[in-house]
């Protein structure tokens, strides 16, 4: 096509004119893919905050134990349940869990907390735990007597490390008490509050003892393969896993708040990302209003010579399709090396306690290809439509007006 | 806590405990803790006793009666002050009531309870339940103790390996001849004194010679101490089964 | 002043390019200052219902109380403080609260509570505390052995208005404190485990069952405007005189909600900076362009005598006096747009909850750094944009820019 040749060609021949043009559209672009990478990001590094500290991105539970934490609650069927998860392609990881009340002892004083019988393989997985040990070891060679406390705790029951302490716990059926004793083998610090003060950790097995339900476990802890999974309200896994008085429930429920902030985040998110996207029109607006308005006078010598108003508008249109192409290249380049660089260092964020979980101190932008398609699919269409109008008032000015216009 | 056991053991549950003498230990001071521990024995017992609680914030005396029958069952009834007046406590075997007068409720302690304080005091619910098994629990051995009396004798209990108990030893002190009680001191495993118990003004009661008096102190907490003096007691007679029933609680008194 | 002149009616007399650079000017403004505006509103809208429906904007407690809560730390002569408050008439509303833990039981259940004593008319004046209250009634009167009891601590008693609840604790003088109560009312607060833990009686009621006649631990205060929680609590702080008694701000008590907001707001402000470097650009584009079409023009200039420097003042100058106007017309649009949206609000298509309110609109508001900061930066960016073309401008020999166009 003529006219396709020709405004490629008016295109290179002022190349300074195109040049700042489009990468100021580029740039533009590269901003849109950049947030969009962002916006996802920090989300994801707020859900995967909040569920990888301890509490994972679902659980399984017996229907009852659940609010109640009735310890005789546990799990039905729990050799069935664990064999499916296994196999499930949507699950990466999981830890079975003993989670009851208890009282823990040392020769200063008494504590209440909550103590989790883990299996520490597979818990490694799903907690942080293993990561935030200051102290002592996470879960060595099988000893037998570990208990891994966070440091507040520590404090409080002023022991530190191979210190004696006494787990004591209300038996299932029959409530006896259980007493253990135990060596601290490790300390963790968190930095929060509750994860610090409330938790003892001790082996499956022996938290299976001390409460007599042998090797029935209250809580398994879940972890996909795509941190999103855990928000599709509508996955099949809920209903699979919900079976006899089990029931699968996603991180959600257990932690409302966090969904809460969540959605605060993803409505300021959207917010910005309207307002980043007319600043973005703004910008192809200029450009290209700027590009075509100072050459006034070359496009009525066009038409002096006998260029047909539509050829006029054609070359016009096609020209602003050419300066969006070059920009979307050069945008998305831009886009993609920001990405990289990002991808690799995270923007900081400092480290900020909340809701019981500790917040990654990097959000690392999410890259998909969608944000390349839809997003360079927009400034073409959107260049193209901006271009409509001086194409119009090209094409029915009048050739003396036209050459009148000297900038 | 192992020495608030000691001490609820030493007040008027009586419970039989059967001796195995362990390898490991020193006989002759396993002897005196046996007969140590035999003072407070008793099939059956009777006891009116007075509690002083003494804490930074406040102060209280209670008056409290207590039967026990075997080591399965154990009454107790608080007679002053007047606002705790009727409140009662009904042991029987691992499950235990506590009635409140005031709302005439009889509420079960529910498992989580258990170590829970009893009726307000440094006492756990825990201590009136389990079994005492303090001779089997340590190895014993007597010690020279430097800046001791000379006429007293000194046994230090180190607890078993792998045993719920957070102790790292307690020393008694036990007047040598007549085998009765002056202190007992628990120590964690570095050796600091974390608690104190002191046992005084010795008396007769009935055909038994024990100390009165027992001071708790925890050695680490300003300002805390109880106090438990024996206004009466009675040892080995025979005691009505019924004051060991649900409805036992109810009773105005 | 000739500089003015010149640089005016060149912005005048090139309608057009004057047009399209001052358009992402404004554009860049407007929508800054927009943003701002309602990225603050509705953050601070959320900080304000959180805090009002809750815990109160100010907290006045024994000074270790927020540290290590203890039943003996309380505050004596309250009513002494009340009339201190009500002579600050920036604050709204206040109430006392005392706290304590004890064992509930219903028929056969039992179970570990958190006591609160409130003041049902103060509670409910200061933190909407009947809208809490999802079945049942509220406290018949301040003296009522009446409790409200939290949703999961219904479900763990198996219990339902009407029914009897007796309450164990201990009192402040060390007795046991029990008492028969009737379950008028069931709350809900929207925290699942608190819920669970939740008891709620009068707190005349409180102050008898656990002896603390005269002693309240806790008084909460809503204040009328949010950004002025520092120096209400500085002025409360000098009233109570005391350094036993103080009072702190939510950002002290509320540290969980606070992180949360503060995640947000850094958030925010990696996007601000995307936004405002984009503006920056569209400037940038506009501004360059402009100038380096008209070099002609200031060849012709320079060959008329004027000075290099002057040439690079007149470029400024005429950029600046265009970004000022666009600031101007940017405020009055934008002030217009947040006005309007913090009355109005924007309605979300899904309301959202946080703390178990929820949230239907986003409002906006009005305050000065959703000017002043996107003000500076439109200046900033034109000026150091225009000042390198500038340069180029200024240094062009005069018959080689005559001679391109």
């Amino acid at each position: 096509m003529f006219y396709l040749k020709l405004a490629w060609r008016n295109i290179l021949r002022n190349k300074r004119r195109t040049i700042i043009a489009s990468i100021a559209i580029g740039v533009g672009l590269a901003s849109l893919i950049l947030t969009d990478g962002l916006m996802i990001g920090m989300k994801n590094n707020l859900v995967e905050s909040a569920t990888s500290t301890l509490l994972g991105q679902a659980q399984i539970h017996n229907k009852d134990f659940r609010i109640t934490r009735d310890i005789e609650k546990t799990i039905v069927a729990k050799d069935d349940i664990t064999r499916k998860l296994e196999s499930d392609p949507l699950v990466t990881a999981y830890s079975e869990r003993i989670v009851s009340l208890g009282m823990i002892t040392s020769p200063s004083t008494a504590e209440s907390v909550i103590v989790y019988g883990i299996d520490p393989e597979t818990e490694k997985e799903l907690s942080k735990i293993d990561d935030r040990i200051i102290e002592g070891t996470y879960f060595g060679e099988n000893k037998g007597r570990e208990i891994i406390i966070g440091s507040k705790l520590a404090e409080v029951l002023e022991v530190t490390l191979g210190d004696r302490i006494v787990i004591t716990v209300a038996q299932a059926f029959g409530g006896d008490l259980s007493q253990e004793m135990f060596r601290v083998s490790g300390i963790y610090y968190f930095d929060v509050k509750e994860m610090d003060n409330g938790f003892a950790f001790i082996r499956k097995d022996k938290a299976g003892t001390m409460l007599n339900i042998g090797n029935n476990i209250h809580e398994i802890a879940i972890k996909f393969s795509d941190i999103r999974i855990a928000e599709k309200k509508d996955l099949s896994f809920w209903g699979e896993y919900s079976t006899g008085n089990n029931e699968a429930v996603s991180w959600i429920t257990i932690m409302p708040e966090l969904k809460n902030i969540l959605d605060m985040t993803d409505i300021s998110l959207y917010m910005m990302g309207g307002i980043l996207f007319f600043v973005v029109i703004f910008g192809i607006i200029n450009s290209l209003f700027m590009s075509l308005y100072e050459r006034m006078f070359e496009f009525g010598i066009l038409k002096a010579v006998g260029t047909r108003p539509s050829g006029l508008r054609k070359l016009i249109i096609f020209e602003a399709g050419w300066l969006a192409i070059v920009s979307i290249v050069i945008g998305v380049i831009i886009g993609f090396v920001l990405h990289l660089l990002l991808i690799r260092n995270g923007i900081d964020y400092g480290g900020i306690e909340f809701a019981g979980t500790f917040m990654h101190d990097k959000i690392y932008p999410v890259m998909n290809i969608s944000q390349y398609m839809k997003y360079p699919v927009f400034v073409f269409i959107f260049t193209i439509v901006v271009g409509l109008y001086p194409a119009w008032v090209a094409g029915k000015m009048k050739v003396t007006d036209a050459l009148r216009k000297s900038m | 806590m192992k020495n608030l056991k000691i001490l609820f053991f030493c007040l008027t549950l009586f419970i039989s405990v059967s001796i195995s003498i362990k390898a490991n230990d020193d006989p002759k001071a396993r002897e005196i803790v046996n007969k140590v521990d035999e003072l407070y024995r008793s099939g059956s017992s009777y006891g009116l006793f007075e509690m002083e609680i003494i804490t930074p914030h406040w102060s209280r005396k209670l008056k409290i009666k207590s039967w026990s029958l075997g080591k399965e069952k154990t009454f107790m009834r608080i007679l002053e002050p007047k606002k705790e007046r009727g409140m009662a406590t009904l042991k029987l075997d691992r499950e235990m009531w506590n009635y409140l007068p005031k709302t005439n409720k009889v509420m079960k302690i529910p498992p989580s309870m258990m170590m829970g304080s009893w009726m307000g005091s440094d006492f756990t619910n825990d201590d009136l339940v389990k079994e005492y098994t303090y001779l089997e629990d340590y190895n014993f051995e007597i010690i020279k103790l430097e800046g001791g009396d000379a006429s007293h004798t000194y046994v230090k209990c180190i607890p078993k390996e792998g045993l719920p108990i957070i102790w790292g030893h307690i020393i008694i002190e036990v007047k040598e001849k007549e085998n009765i009680p002056v202190s007992q001191k628990y120590f964690d495993e570095k050796g600091n004194l974390m608690r104190e118990m002191y046992f005084k003004e010795t008396k007769k009661f009935g055909n038994r010679v024990i100390p009165s008096v027992m001071e708790l102190i925890p050695t680490k907490k300003k300002g805390k101490k109880t106090i438990i003096r024996y206004i009466d007691a009675k040892f080995g007679h025979k005691i009505d089964k019924n004051i060991f029933a649900l409805r036992n609680l109810r009773k105005r008194i | 002043m000739i500089i003015f002149k010149i640089a005016f009616r060149s912005i005048f007399r090139q309608k057009r390019r004057s047009i399209l650079t001052a358009l992402s000017m404004f554009g860049g403004f407007f929508l800054s200052a927009f943003f701002i505006g309602f990225s603050d509103g509705s953050y601070n809208q959320i900080i304000n219902m959180f805090t009002r429906n809750n815990l109160g904007h100010i907290q006045i407690h024994e000074s270790t109380y927020l540290d290590k809560p203890s039943l003996y730390k309380t505050i004596r002569d309250y009513e002494d403080i009340y009339k201190k408050l009500q002579s600050i008439k920036e604050v709204d509303a206040f109430t006392p609260r005392i706290y304590s833990a004890g064992i509930v039981s219903v028929g056969e259940k039992s179970t570990g509570v958190k006591i609160t004593g409130v003041d049902p008319k103060r509670e409910n004046i200061a933190t909407n505390f009947n809208k809490k209250i999802y079945e049942g009634d509220v406290f018949s009167d301040e003296n009522s052995y009446e409790v409200i009891i939290g949703k999961g601590l219904a479900k763990i008693l198996k219990a339902s208005p009407g029914d009897d609840l007796v309450v164990i604790s201990q009192g402040a003088d060390g007795s046991i404190a029990n008492d028969s109560f009737k379950i008028v009312g069931l709350s809900k607060s929207g925290n699942e485990l608190e819920d669970r833990i939740t008891m709620y009686i009068p707190i005349k009621v409180a102050q008898e069952l656990l002896t603390l006649q005269g002693r309240i631990h806790e008084i909460a205060i809503t204040i009328k405007k949010l950004n002025t929680v520092p120096e209400i609590t500085e002025l409360i702080n000098e009233k109570i005189g005391s350094d036993k008694i103080i009072a702190e701000p939510w950002q002290a008590f509320a540290k969980s909600f606070y992180n949360a907001m503060q995640a947000d707001v850094e958030g925010m402000w990696v996007m601000l900076v995307i936004i405002m470097f984009v503006v920056a650009v569209g400037v940038l584009n506009t501004v360059l362009m402009s100038v380096l079409e008209r070099r002609r023009e200031y060849g012709v200039l320079k060959a008329m005598g004027t000075k290099p420097g002057d040439i690079i003042k007149l470029i400024l100058v005429e950029i600046n006096i265009l970004a000022v106007i666009c600031i101007a017309l940017g405020s009055i649009a934008a002030l217009g747009i947040n006005y309007y949206l913090s009355i109005h609000g924007i309605t979300l298509a899904e309301p959202f909850s946080y703390g178990g309110m929820y949230f239907r609109h986003m409002t906006s508001e009005i305050n000065l750094r959703s000017f002043v900061i996107p003000a500076v930066i439109v200046i900033l960016s034109a000026t150091v944009v225009g000042f390198f073309p500038a340069l180029k401008a200024a240094k062009t020999d005069p018959a080689k820019a005559m001679r391109t166009h």
